[in-house]
């Protein structure tokens, strides 16, 4: 177990005949000993190139690795002592469970092995499958296999690829908390790449937002929810989605939405211009008249069980606002409604830069 | 018989008809089961008729092996078998004959054949399975148009190059010369299994701390064991049963046995009793082989590794 630290990594695939894919653009991350991050982001933002690159399975094009004290960069897979589980589990059809799980153990020559297989497999819960063939498991007992193939011989960091992806929503409840026990308890520096934002939010103890092979923002679940940096980690963190609500910044202290909607937002230093207005859907209340910041007409409002999803059209504005509300308001489209906005959980950004400014 | 398999054809309901009123006609599902019955029976029927116009030519070439050589020309069905033309054929009481010999040759060259193909091929197809290098699709097509250019277009030069450079009537001749046969088999089949084994295999036997080398032998070799067993097979009917290569490029050293069985025609009486007879035991390990194949081209090797 040690920490790793990753500085100004890239990675740009060169394929003759077809275009350059800059697949990681300046990837910059520590993570301590022990701790587990999450790596968050679209299809195709470069989060399963970054890890292959830690595990040495891909070339960097520029860039240093360190995992304790030493760079990794140019040694073969061999030599970097990285446990991977990858998302297809990898695991070898002709051989039983616990085969599977000591093939590793093998290359290496450890003795020990029935031990330490044994021991293994008791945490992660395999004990009774060990004799059985991965043909036959469900995804589930698959990734834990992956999973346990990949922690027993102790590698220094462990990188799992979508290790939730494939369970149904039952599995990947229980999964992820016993992946989440089992880190904790064994204490791997852990990076775990995760399509599901609310899963990387529950998981992690820190998440790294990527777009476009880019990092947007490193931070605490809390400091990424709470505390976007930009318009993309507001737009792709949350559920239901923040709303974003195009705008101009007054001298006066308000937004202006359309001719007959603004918002007051108060002093916003260097900040007068094109705008985007983000709130949660949380944020957005219904309120009386007096204490309004904006009312508008009843589009759809949909009842789910625990909550009620409030679609409002604002006059004049292009993009409605959706309100987070209690459930069965039953209230009927056409009908005005008048909305409160939470101060302190307003955000502006810079329509040009995408970046916030308050 | 009909209204049984309608019945078991369709288990929606049908069978309980006895308790309502039997229809007057059929009812639409019962016509159209009734119908999928008939189609299956004319499917069978004339599998069946297929199956029976094919065997034609081997129960002719069979019996005319049987034949004497009185009755050769005048029978067809209705004859008294003799086991002459075997032993005619491979000497027997006549202190052997040249045809063992041929049979050998065969062996040896197809044989050769394969087992070089399968030496250069394995690795060739995990390469263009694996990597994709400058050129890569346009040499594997070109492998692939050996397959379908007529070996007449390329035998008479063949045969004079041949010739000057010593390799005529050589069995290194010959298995080189099959390699246009048994190669492209090889790397095209055996590509694509490579091509099935997710790569994460053998990154994960990396990872656990194999060398490259020993990764692909522990690791990917044994899963596309059964694609070489199928291939070297496929391949060496191929190379056994080719005709055109021998035919011109040997005389009587490393002639084969699919040759060799003419010779029989030669003479002043032509025997076609014992050409069959030579051909029949000439299709025998091909037939063999060809039994044992079926086995092993059954796809879906990486079960169980791959998400499905
Ligand atoms: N071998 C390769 N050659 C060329 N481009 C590649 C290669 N591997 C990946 N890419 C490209 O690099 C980019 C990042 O891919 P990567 O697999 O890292 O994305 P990802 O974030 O893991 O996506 P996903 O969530 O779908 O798994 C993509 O645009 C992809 O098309
Ligand atoms: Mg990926």
């Amino acid at each position: 177990m040690s920490d790793l630290a990753i500085r100004d990594l890239r990675k740009t695939y060169r394929t003759k005949g077809r275009p350059e894919v800059h697949a990681v653009r300046g990837f910059d991350l520590e993570v301590d000993s022990g701790e587990l991050v999450g790596l968050l982001g679209p299809s195709g933002c470069g989060k399963s190139t970054t890890l292959r690159m830690i595990a040495g399975l891909e070339d960097a094009t520029s860039g240093d690795i360190r995992v304790g004290s030493s760079s990794v960069v140019g040694l073969p897979p061999q030599r970097r002592n990285i446990g991977v589980a990858f998302e297809n589990y990898a695991l070898y059809p002709p051989l039983s469970v616990s085969e599977n799980i000591a093939f590793g153990l093998r290359a290496r020559g450890k003795g020990d092995r029935k031990k330490r297989v044994a021991d293994v497999a008791h945490r992660i819960g395999l004990t009774d499958i060990l004799d059985a063939t991965p043909v036959g498991l469900s995804s589930g007992q698959k990734q834990r296999v992956a999973l346990a193939r990949a922690i027993v011989r102790r590698p220094d960091v462990l990188l799992l690829d979508e290790p939730l992806s494939h369970l149904d929503a039952g599995q990947r409840d229980t999964t992820r908390r016993e992946l989440r026990h089992l880190q904790q308890e064994l204490g791997y520096t852990t990076i775990l790449v995760i399509h599901d934002q609310e899963e990387a939010l529950s998981l992690a103890d820190r998440v790294v937002v990527m777009n476009d092979g880019v990092v947007q923002q490193v931070g605490t679940p809390d400091e990424i929810y709470d505390d976007p940096m930009n318009l993309f980690v507001a737009r792709f963190v949350g559920e239901p989605p923040m709303n974003l609500l195009d705008g101009a910044h007054q001298a006066d202290g308000t937004v202006r939405l359309s001719t007959e909607t603004r918002v007051a937002v108060g002093d916003v230093p260097d900040a007068v211009g094109p705008v985007v207005l983000g709130v949660r859907p949380e944020d957005v209340v219904l309120a009386g008249e007096a204490d309004a910041d904006v009312s508008g007409v009843v589009v759809v409002y949909e009842n789910l069980l625990e909550h009620g999803l409030l679609t409002v059209e604002l006059p004049g504005a292009e993009e409605r606002i959706v309100a987070q509300t209690a459930p069965g308001l039953g209230l009927e489209p056409g009908r005005e409604v008048s909305l409160a906005l939470r101060r302190d959980r307003t955000y502006l950004f810079s329509a040009e830069t995408g970046r916030r400014v308050r | 018989m009909s209204t049984t398999v309608t019945e078991t054809a369709d288990p929606s309901g049908s069978t309980a008809a006895g308790s309502d009123a039997a229809p007057a006609r059929p009812r639409p599902e019962l016509r159209s089961s009734r119908r999928k019955a008939l189609a299956g029976s004319l499917a069978n029927v004339s599998l069946a008729a297929y199956f029976a116009f094919s065997l034609i030519p081997i129960v002719f070439i069979l019996a005319l092996s049987l034949k004497s050589n009185a009755d050769q020309t005048t029978t067809y069905l209705a004859f008294s078998p003799t086991f002459e033309n075997y032993r005619t054929v491979l000497g027997i009481g006549d202190g052997g004959s040249s045809y063992v010999r041929f049979f050998l040759a065969s062996l040896v060259t197809s044989v050769g054949a394969v087992l070089v193909s399968l030496a250069i091929g394995i690795p060739a197809a995990y390469a263009a399975a694996r990597y994709r290098f400058r050129g890569s699709e346009d040499l594997l097509f070109t492998l692939l148009s050996f397959r379908f250019a007529p070996e007449l277009a390329v035998i008479i030069p063949l045969s004079v190059i041949y010739q000057q450079l010593g390799l005529y009537d050589t069995f290194v001749g010959m298995i080189w010369v099959l390699q246009l046969v048994t190669m492209p088999l090889v790397v095209w089949i055996l590509r694509s299994f490579f091509q099935d084994l997710p790569a994460e295999l053998e990154e994960a036997a990396l990872l656990d701390g194999y060398t490259r080398r020993q990764a692909f032998f522990k690791t990917v070799l044994p899963l596309v064991r059964p694609g070489i067993a199928a291939v070297s097979l496929l391949a060496f009917i191929f190379a056994w049963n080719n005709f055109i290569f021998p035919f011109t490029l040997t005389s009587s050293n490393a002639q084969t046995v699919t040759v060799s069985s003419l010779a029989f025609l030669g003479g002043n009486q032509v025997q076609f009793n014992l050409v069959a007879a030579g051909v029949v035991m000439a299709a025998l390990p091909p037939l063999v082989l060809a039994l044992f194949i079926q086995r092993y081209l059954v796809r879906g090797l990486s079960f169980g590794a791959v998400k499905s």
